[in-house]
């Protein structure tokens, strides 16, 4: 990739962009999901942005059972079977000829290529609610940072509009792409999953080492430039896996290290089984399909922790559904001891 | 089924802190049929053989009432009881017998009633009196409707073939509330006897005279009726044993003694009058509430309010007076109140307005504006009167606040949401249009007012027909696929006879022969022009009917014009006289012609001939191509600035259209406005197959909202895309105002549905507020929100007993969800879960 490659044919593989989204950052935001992502978390909510190429994948209710897909395929990756139409991920090269052919957008092409300013034309258009809200653009994945080159012109082009920018990362990404994107956004959001390097390791597929030494950087780049902003730091709270005291309470003291001040918010962000039709069109399995979403109770519980480790408290906060009562049958088989707060459980908003 | 009516409790807004006195009213109201006491229709005769009450022109616009018409006809005629007539009745003119025999129904023939702890007197005024015509004029009337070309059979005819419907209605007006409470009806009164002794002696022979002497008659109802109130009030007051409850019913008696005869100075007095004045509109034109609206009552009242509040009035004593004034609007339904759930198909609309801007952008809110969102939020759910808030740049975050959470607690919003900056564009594009500049300007325009749901209107000098031709665009794009005529035969379902398809539009030639887009373009332009003449002279019919027979001098003497040319409002004589072609099935018919260039032209999936041969199939065999339809042409509402392109292409040859007819009775210039009321759900039924994939029997798209589901993009490209549409931002404030522009200055009807998690937190609530905000500067003129989850829909679905007060808000209306049909309540389900197709 050379540095100076025209901007005008520069291109970024963008899985989704979702607009008035109120959960990536401040104000409304339109979110960009990029495809391509170096981690592999078993929990994973996006398994569609973890492969950098693009992907087709098949929406049952919406399929008329037509078969064109299967005629038009050039690779003979498509076949019917049981449950519908399968696609032979070993064949299949992303060409995206079925999706075109599809009369009723059964078969999605995941991954198109936008040039920066098709994509900021698209993106600037809920301006009026980015202004009146605080709001603004939100770059996510899949890792950005993957597309460093596309987004450090992404930035830019939205900067020189005057329009907030957000980069939502995972960490893992050399400081290099750290130094030239984020003096483009206004804001990181930075997401630390496990303290402990093997288990991190274990649910990721890599250690979180240079995750924390790039947090140390990011932190420093707050502290001392005028770009960016703010750093906010999410935790996925996913049961069996994040979900632990110990865990929180030493992302918590890691946090705490860092220099005072730099850290604005602290989300625990619960587990949710939204995506777990996106692991059946995908053609695979999901660890996590039968796992019930958070007690209210245990997030709270693990929003005291984090407060009491030395971070500010009043920068902690957990997000997210958590079970409604009696929406599942197997309560208490799945109900992590609650320490602090035994009272029943409240319902809270599926 | 304990746990279902468990969960309702849970989700349905409950009414809070009311009150015994308000409490039982509200639940007597509730009981519908069973009450002892009702505001039933009761039907009244000059006792001749020819004598007609019913007047159908006023329901053309209402289908479900067609197959009804000779029934209601009859019913009433046979139920009416005679009133004996003054000597020279025959003598006086039409609009002064008129005038008379209504004044006299009121005063000498409807008991006067007041239900226990009401403190508002004015019960009975669902009439359905006497046209008072010679038998010469009443066969002439019938002659004219029931003729072969009478009015009726051309509704008739225009309905069935999928075209709209139209008629003269009554109601859906502002009238000059602030002006009759500001001088009471003495000084109207006055006025009229001036204005009338001005009149040459041979003027006061001709119309304006009869006309001039019916307004006097009529303007002294009001003091007659509040008189018979005050000494119903005394009488009851000796009854009493309470005698709190006596106090009470004297002052009330005081109060009626004084207004609305007198100018109000309190509070009580000022709603007291107002509710007599309102009920006497109903009255006077022998129809229950649609649209009969009250214009921004927090701004009239306020003075008031002040005095009372300034003076030791408890402002929750104000309250429950309004509360009593809430139970009394709700009453209006029960004109139909044997058709079950007090009738409720919720289209009536006796609106009210609150908040909003100033001449120079300051929000006007008050106390009085805060004390009425309470007393919205306290009695509902309720149907009655409609709250309509103001929004604009500057209104305030402490508004906003209070809008947010009584939205979250009622699941959806329980008023509709006016936004003015936009409105005000529209008011000042039709101001230059039908130059009204002298009447809306930049010192006026910010006093507008929404009338029945959401049709902006001026106050008090203006009536615009704001329900009275509503046209399916739709009818167009069926007519150029076939060069003219309709796609299928129309069976009569009563006869059963099936009629011939005849060449009713022009011939635009054979589609398939068109070698370009542009072509068939063409043709659609000239098969909006057809259809809407056809609308323009359909309406003709009824208009001039009821400008000939049907004055209404009463609610003539509450509009400005009516007086001062000596002509009945029904004659076009209000200052601001417009009538609204509201356009019906617009998303669709946008839809529509993307798909048609998409499909045919621009990729050629299909030729002309298999696009047309789907539809006459209705889709059947071709399913591919319908899955193409509907999933693969672009649409509007995506906030696609190519699919948007073409629906401002669309909305500025309709609305272009519109402006150029005016009606020949009564010189009333068309405006264009969106509204589809029921009509999008019903047409289905009857209008063909369209190119976007609709089935017939499948809805049409609703009012300026994208068709159902297409909105996948969300709530701000949704709302991007409907201000688009109306024309959006114009650079350097050149716009129809300031820097708005807006081709519909009725205003367009548009809901979106929201995931109820975007309120969970306070930190979404302003994000939401945000979005409201951004819908100023974005969207169109008025947003309905809703609130839902579907899960609880489909528990209403199952247990319907359960959610009788589960209100749901379609159009800018409300409903019973458990009352509607299933096929609107699975749209409203399907809406919520924003699915696709």
């Amino acid at each position: 990739m050379s540095v100076t490659k025209d901007i005008t044919t520069l291109k970024g593989t963008v899985l989704e962009i979702q607009r008035m989204s109120t959960e990536d950052g401040p104000g409304i935001r339109t979110t960009v999901f990029m495809k391509g992502c170096p981690l592999s978390c078993t929990w994973c909510h996006n398994p569609e942005s973890i492969s950098p190429r693009p992907q087709v994948h098949w929406i049952g209710s919406r399929c008329i059972m037509c078969k064109m897909c299967i005629d038009v395929c050039p690779e003979n990756a498509l076949y019917l079977d049981a449950g519908g139409i399968e696609v032979n991920r070993e064949l299949c090269t992303g060409c995206g000829r079925c999706a075109d052919e599809c009369p009723s957008t059964a078969l999605e092409l995941l991954g198109r290529k936008w040039t920066v300013h098709e994509l900021v034309a698209e993106l600037v258009k809920d301006r009026a609610f980015f202004e009146k809200s605080g709001g603004g653009i939100t770059v996510s994945g899949g890792e950005p940072t993957l597309q460093k080159e596309f987004v450090t012109e992404l930035l830019k082009t939205l900067r020189g509009q005057g329009i907030h920018t957000a980069i939502d990362t995972c960490g893992v990404c050399g400081k290099d792409a750290l130094d030239r994107i984020l003096p483009h956004a206004n804001l990181v959001l930075f997401d630390v999953k496990l303290i402990d390097a093997e288990l991190h390791r274990g649910f990721t597929g890599s250690s979180n080492e240079r995750i924390l030494e790039n947090l140390w950087h990011v932190a420093r780049l707050v502290k001392e430039h005028l770009y960016p902003r703010e750093l906010w730091v999410r935790t996925p709270v996913i049961p069996g896996a994040t979900d632990t005291d110990e865990n929180i309470r030493g992302i918590g003291e890691f946090l705490a290290g860092l220099p005072a001040g730099v850290i604005t918010r602290w989300e625990l962000c619960a587990f949710n089984n939204l995506c777990v039709d996106k692991y059946t069109r995908l053609g695979r399995q999901w660890d996590f399909a039968d796992a019930a979403l958070m007690y209210e109770e245990r997030m709270e519980y693990l929003a005291e922790i984090a407060r009491s480790t030395g971070v500010d408290p009043a920068i902690v906060l957990w997000t997210g559904s958590t079970r409604y009562e009696g929406n599942n049958d197997d309560t208490g088989e799945k109900k992590k001891s609650i320490k602090n707060n035994p009272t029943s459980c409240q319902g809270g908003i599926t | 089924m304990e746990s279902s009516a468990k969960k309702a409790q849970e989700f349905i807004k409950q009414p809070k802190g009311l009150s015994d006195r308000v409490q039982w009213l509200r639940e007597y109201y509730f009981d519908g049929n069973e009450r002892a006491w009702n505001n039933e229709n009761t039907s009244w005769t000059t006792g001749t053989p020819w004598d007609e009450q019913y007047d159908e022109l006023t329901f053309y616009i209402v289908p479900e009432t067609y197959a009804l018409l000779k029934t209601l006809h009859s019913s009433y005629r046979m139920a009416a009881r005679p009133v004996a007539l003054r000597e020279d009745f025959w003598k006086l003119s039409i609009p002064e017998r008129r005038a008379w025999f209504n004044r006299e129904v009121m005063v000498h023939y409807l008991p006067h009633e007041i239900l226990p702890g009401d403190l508002i007197a004015g019960g009975r005024f669902n009439i359905q009196t006497s046209m008072c015509l010679t038998k010469k004029e009443q066969e002439k009337r019938n002659r004219m409707i029931t003729g072969k070309k009478g009015s009726r059979a051309r509704m008739k005819w225009f309905h069935d073939h999928g075209y709209g419907n139209a008629g003269a209605t009554s109601g859906h007006l502002v009238p000059g509330h602030e002006r009759a409470l500001s001088l009471g009806w003495k000084g109207i009164h006055e006025e009229l006897e001036e204005m009338y002794d001005d009149l040459t002696s041979s003027e006061k022979k001709g119309p304006k005279g009869a006309q001039l002497r019916a307004m006097m008659t009529a303007a002294t109802m009001p003091g007659q009726v509040a008189k018979k109130y005050a000494e119903a009030c005394r009488d009851q007051a000796v009854k009493v044993t309470d005698s709190m409850r006596r106090e009470e019913l004297l002052q009330m008696a005081k109060n009626l003694e004084r207004v609305p005869w007198e100018p109000p100075k309190t509070f009580w007095e000022a709603l007291q009058a107002l509710w007599l004045n309102h009920m006497l509109i109903m009255a006077d034109e022998n129809y229950p509430g649609p649209g009969v609206s009250f214009g921004r009552i927090d701004q009239y009242l306020y003075p008031y309010w002040k005095y009372s509040i300034d003076t030791g009035m408890d402002r929750e004593f104000g309250k429950e007076i309004m509360k009593c004034f809430w139970v009394h609007a709700n009453t209006a339904y029960d004109s139909m109140i044997r058709t079950g759930n007090q009738g409720i198909t919720a289209g009536f609309g006796q609106l009210l307005t609150i908040s909003g801007r100033g001449k120079d952008g300051e929000d006007l809110s008050n106390d009085l504006t805060y004390a009425i969102l309470e007393v919205i939020d306290e009695m509902s759910p309720i149907l009655e009167p409609k709250p309509n808030v103001r929004l604009h740049q500057n209104t305030p975050d402490e508004l906003l606040d209070r809008v947010v959470a009584m939205i979250e607690s009622s699941q959806g919003a329980p008023f509709l949401l006016n936004f003015d900056e936009r409105s005000m564009a529209g008011m000042m594009k039709e101001a230059r249009m039908a130059r009204f500049e002298h009447l809306i300007n930049d010192d006026t325009v910010w006093d507008y007012a929404p009338v029945g749901c959401l049709e902006n209107t001026m106050v008090g000098n203006d009536r615009s027909g704001t329900v009275d031709n509503n046209l399916n665009l739709l009818k167009a794009v069926e007519l150029v696929l076939t060069g003219g005529r309709d796609m299928h035969p129309f069976t009569d379902p009563i006869t059963g006879k099936t009629e011939k398809p005849t060449q009713d539009g022009p011939r635009t030639g054979d589609p398939r022969t068109f070698a370009t887009w542009d072509e068939f373009w063409d043709a659609y332009v000239t098969q909006t022009r057809y259809i809407i003449k056809k609308i323009v002279d359909l309406y003709e019919s009824s208009e001039r009917i009821r400008a000939c027979f049907n004055p209404t001098p009463y609610l003539s003497c509450m509009v400005k014009g009516c007086a001062e040319s000596g002509r009945d409002i029904t004659q076009g004589a209000a200052e601001i006289s417009f009538t609204t072609l509201e356009a019906v099935t617009y998303a669709t018919t946008v839809d529509s012609l993307l798909a048609v260039k998409y499909l045919v032209f621009d990729q050629e999936e299909c030729t002309m001939d298999e696009l047309i041969q789907a539809l006459r199939d209705n889709w059947e065999g071709h399913q591919v191509l319908q899955a193409r339809a509907k999933n693969r042409a672009p649409k509007y509402g995506r906030d696609d600035d190519g699919a948007d392109e073409m629906a401002r292409k669309v909305m500025e040859l309709w609305t272009g259209e519109t402006w150029k007819h005016r009606t020949l009775s009564t010189g009333r210039q068309f405006r264009p406005g969106m509204l589809s009321w029921n009509y999008w759900a019903g047409d289905g039924f009857i209008m063909a197959a369209s190119p976007d994939g609709r089935e017939k029997g499948q809805f049409l798209s609703n009012a300026i909202c994208p068709s159902n589901g297409a909105d996948i993009n969300g709530p701000t490209a949704n709302t991007n895309s409907v201000g688009k549409v109306l024309g959006g931002r114009a650079r350097d404030n050149q716009g129809d105002w300031d820097g708005y522009n807006n081709m519909l200055p009725n205003g367009a009807s548009h809901t979106i549905t929201f995931n109820p998690s975007i309120l969970k937190d306070p930190e979404h609530r302003e994000k939401f507020k945000a979005f409201l905000r951004g819908y100023v500067e974005n969207g169109g003129t008025a947003l309905q929100i809703n609130m839902l989850d579907p899960d609880m829909l489909r528990d209403a679905q199952k247990h319907p007993q359960d959610y009788r007060h589960l209100l749901v808000r379609v159009t800018g209306y409300n409903a019973y969800f458990t009352s509607i049909g299933k096929e609107l309540q699975d749209e409203v389900i399907a809406r919520v879960s924003h699915s696709r197709f």
